[in-house]
């Protein structure tokens, strides 16, 4: 794919923007995929790590860039279990 | 610790910020009150202590979760087909 591109791009080198942003693109949303999948929002393992959202204090970040938000909530709840 | 839940719940206008589910999509959370309530209610109970304090899950899931979906998940745990662990 990558040999067509770059054939393409000498014939035609108007092209050559547009395979940047398209490599851009698709590495970006490829980068935020694996942090996602890095970070505590999927369940990898269900026997040894269920729920990983639930081993992080509340004050933990989980959003990548957060405006508004004070993170020295507390916990809300019943403690139990 | 009952004191304060009870003095929460009786001053709850709704569902806090729950920073674990920071966006939009609040599907999550309405999941993990309903898992949390029916869960604390089968610990608390099998420890024999009061299970009041587990009302706050309730308050929660009920102001985040559509009726329809909370019926459902009652009718799958009554059948034992449920799909979450409780």
């Amino acid at each position: 794919m990558f040999g067509t591109m770059y054939q393409h791009g000498k014939k035609h080198p108007g092209l050559i923007p547009q395979f940047c942003f398209l490599i851009l693109g698709m590495s970006g949303a490829g980068l935020y995929l694996l942090r996602l999948a890095k970070g505590p929002h999927v369940t990898w393992n269900k026997t040894n790590n269920p729920e990983p959202w639930n081993k992080l204090s509340p004050t933990y970040q989980y959003k990548l860039v957060a405006v508004n938000t004070d993170y020295k909530s507390l916990k809300k709840e019943g403690p139990d279990f | 610790m009952a004191e304060d839940i009870k003095g929460k719940l009786e001053r709850y206008r709704t569902a806090p910020f729950d920073s674990r589910f920071p966006n939009t999509n609040q599907t999550k959370n309405c999941w993990q009150n309903y898992l949390d309530y029916h869960r604390c209610q089968k610990s608390l109970e099998s420890k024999g202590v009061d299970v009041a304090p587990c009302d706050w899950y309730k308050r929660v899931y009920k102001t985040l979760c559509p009726i329809s979906w909370v019926e459902k998940w009652d009718g799958q745990r009554d059948d034992g087909t449920f799909p979450g662990k409780i």
